[in-house]
């Protein structure tokens, strides 16, 4: 494993610091500690292999900059939920890669938090974030994207233990986890919603296969995963038989309204970016003061803003008690659609840049035409924009149906 | 003694403005004057010395967002500005003001040149977008760029156009001023104009958000009784989907409000709060209108009145000049690359 050499968070503990004082510290490592390989606006970045990615979690863990909110007794850092978006805050602020185990620790961590036995959050949540063990969300089938009441992968009761068999499809980093969180069917297919299980599947167990999928943007992190007569302990069973629906439903919850808090940040991170390598060409620089162009810039600073108050809520929401509910839809879709519309701004500006290219714009167009063509997996991802759209329309707007 | 935001919440002042802003239908602009004074709507943000509640700018909102919602037919947010504004330089006139005694409004367009005459200064130039300026006392006008002053409606050389504009609900007046002497004092000191303006950005997009919410409860009652082919028109998906599209902006601007007002926020956030209503406002009473069909199109469905309400607002605060001097700030403020890594 590579070994990432950090300096220390400047006395930085679990209960020394709090506020704007841990938000100081935790800039302060960042900023002394990120590889400058790793940042993607700057002219030295290579994409981190799969080991300095690790390494790198796990300093940024041991610095209190993961598990924010868990439990100490589970090896989280147990502070608030404020605290998170503050860290989350100051991640965003660099151009950081996105992390590789963010399903086991915003996804899989939560719902084993919820609903998980005592010795499930001991055995995994500090192996999560220690980065021992990388999470995949398996949750997607060829016959149900979006649709999981229509899922099909099958759970049967063996002796004590389960028997999983079907196919996943969409797992993003299966092939480079160690454990996916698979809901499964232990009712009929009639049922839907109800007899539905779920399970975290290791992944080197027999019987599971993954084959990896490529995406538009020449990566392989989408994945096929089949199970073929697998052979799950009762102890990796997460949550009560037959609820496993409305456990997923909380991660959705979860996945759509506080995973990658950061984003409103990043979002504004990669705004900044774009117009100071926009003002080292000539051209560009004119273009970007120009009327028609600075109100399109207005329109991107207003929907950061904007993805900044949606996140603010929900983090306000959540510290007074509330449950999210159906409203991550609602921050889900305004980021997801915001971030297109800005990387076509992006391309649409970089692409009348002066030639030969000058550095800054050589960096700024490899970022920004990969954020345009992943941007394109953001409407999809995470319930497409038309199940957004449903979701606020009959849970929030309780819209009829019927006849 | 006065409440103070202690134990109040901005919510408690919802239900006060809506049953007052019911209670003004009807009524000529001084009764409504009087009733919402007496309701202390008027000095909601206005000082303890003329009267007023003394609270922050977030008890405001509710309250202009209640107005628009029931097309309240009176200079609210420039009432409740200008009682704020004027303790300074005329306590007396914004305790009238708070009171319901005295009507004033704000020519939020054009702007006027100043020229010191002995002890008077004179005014001169042409002036716009005043609400209600045929009926009120007095208008504070921007001089040059951020300065205002106050002139009294009865002075010589003040010409009241015609009411004009999209708005039925609240007219907006031009005003031509030609040699209007006012005395010193009604000047108001440098930075006036853009503070006013800032706090009139986060009571528009709350005036928006009244108005917006208005046409989305329209456009869903609609949808979900008026049955075509069989079934309630919120039984098609493309009807269901523009719903909440419009569900999504309100929320949105109503987030954005909220972070306007904020501890830390500053320029932009209030800024953004405006410009994120005045667009996802628009796009909502005009997909209310759109829902509601041929019925959209007729007098008596009141959309058309929220959508000229909205334009008119969006218009007041300038929002395609605003977007693009927020785009232009933003921009000036970033280094070029070399800079900003020189910087690291």
């Amino acid at each position: 494993m590579t070994v990432i050499e950090t300096e220390p968070p400047e006395a930085v503990t679990a209960d020394s610091l709090s506020g704007e004082a841990y938000r100081v510290a935790m800039r302060r490592w960042l900023r002394a500690n990120l590889p400058a390989g790793f940042r993607s606006d700057s002219a030295a970045f290579v994409a981190p292999t799969l080991q300095q990615s690790i390494a790198w979690e796990a300093a940024m863990h041991r610095t209190g900059l993961a598990g924010i909110t868990w439990p100490q007794a589970y090896g989280g850092h147990g502070r608030t939920l404020r605290e998170h978006l503050i860290a989350n805050q100051e991640i965003g602020a660099l151009a950081m890669p996105e992390s590789v185990n963010s399903i086991g620790k915003e996804l899989a961590g939560p719902i084993i938090l919820a609903v998980g036995t005592e010795e499930q959050k001991r055995r995994f949540l500090p192996a999560i974030l220690e980065m021992r063990d990388i999470w995949c969300q398996g949750f997607s089938e060829p016959e149900a994207g979006s649709d999981l009441a229509s899922l099909r992968t099958r759970a049967t009761r063996s002796g004590d233990n389960w028997r999983i068999n079907g196919q996943k499809i969409w797992t993003s980093g299966a092939y480079r986890s160690q454990r996916c969180l698979v809901l499964a069917r232990t009712g009929p297919l009639e049922d839907r919603h109800r007899g539905l299980a779920m399970f975290a599947v290791r992944l080197d167990a027999e019987g599971v296969r993954v084959r990896t999928i490529k995406s538009i943007d020449g990566r392989e992190s989408f994945c096929e995963v089949f199970f073929d007569d697998v052979e799950v302990p009762q102890s990796d069973a997460v949550g009560a038989p037959n609820e496993g629906w409305a456990a997923a439903i909380r991660v959705l919850e979860i996945e759509r309204a506080t995973n990658r808090m950061y984003r409103a940040w990043r979002f504004e991170n990669e705004l900044r970016h774009l117009i100071s390598a926009c003002k080292t060409d000539p051209v560009l620089a004119q273009l970007v003061a120009d009327s028609r162009y600075a109100a399109r810039i207005g329109e991107v600073v207003v929907d950061i803003e904007v993805l900044k108050a949606h996140v603010e809520t929900v983090v306000d929401a959540l510290v007074s008690g509330d449950r999210i509910g159906a409203r991550g839809s609602l921050a889900k879709l305004h980021w997801s659609e915001a971030h297109q519309r800005f990387a076509a701004l992006a391309l649409e500006l970089l692409a009348q840049a002066s030639m030969p290219l000058l550095p800054a714009v050589k960096v700024a167009r490899r970022r920004f035409e990969a954020i345009y063509l992943q941007a394109r997996a953001e409407t999809i991802y995470a319930g497409t924009t038309e199940i957004q759209l449903g979701i606020i329309a009959d849970r929030i707007l309780q819209l009829s149906r019927g006849k | 003694m006065a409440p103070t935001s202690e134990g109040l919440q901005p919510a408690d002042f919802a239900v006060t403005a809506e049953r007052a802003v019911a209670a003004c239908s009807g009524l000529g602009l001084r009764e409504q004057a009087s009733h919402l004074a007496g309701d202390g709507l008027l000095g909601v943000v206005a000082h303890e010395d003329v009267g007023g509640l003394d609270l922050p700018l977030a008890f405001a909102v509710p309250v202009v967002a209640a107005a628009t919602s029931g097309l309240l037919g009176f200079p609210l947010l420039e009432t409740i500005l200008l009682g704020q504004l004027l303790r300074q330089p005329v306590p007396r006139l914004a305790a009238a003001i708070v009171r319901g005694e005295v009507l004033a409004t704000i020519a939020w367009q054009g702007s006027v040149i100043a020229e010191r005459e002995a002890d008077t200064v004179l005014l001169n130039g042409w002036v716009a977008r005043a609400p209600c300026a045929t009926e009120v006392d007095h208008v504070l006008v921007r001089i040059g760029a951020d300065r205002a002053a106050l002139i009294s409606i009865e002075a010589d050389g003040v010409v009241v156009e015609e009411g004009a504009g999209l708005d039925l609900t609240v007219l907006e007046h031009g005003m031509r001023l030609e040699s209007v002497a006012i005395p010193e004092e009604r000047i108001l000191r440098d930075g006036a104009w853009a503070r006013l303006c800032s706090d009139a950005n986060v009571l528009r997009a709350a005036a928006i958000l009244g108005s917006a919410g208005a046409c989305l409860s329209l456009a869903q009652e609609h949808a979900s009784t008026r049955r075509q082919f069989g079934r309630a028109l919120s039984y098609n998906q493309a009807i269901r989907h523009a719903l909440a599209r419009q569900k999504l902006g309100l929320e949105g601007m109503r987030h954005a409000i909220t972070r306007s007002l904020g501890e830390l926020a500053g320029a932009l956030e209030r800024d953004a709060a405006f410009l994120a209503a005045a667009a996802c406002g628009t796009s909502i009473s005009e997909g209310a209108l759109q829902i509601h069909g041929g019925m959209g199109f007729t007098w008596d469905v009141p959309v058309h009145r929220h959508i000229r309400r909205i334009r008119s607002l969006q218009a007041q605060g300038d929002a395609s000049g605003l977007i693009a001097a927020l785009g232009r700030r933003y921009v000036a403020e970033i280094a070029p690359a070399a800079e900003a890594a020189a910087a690291q």
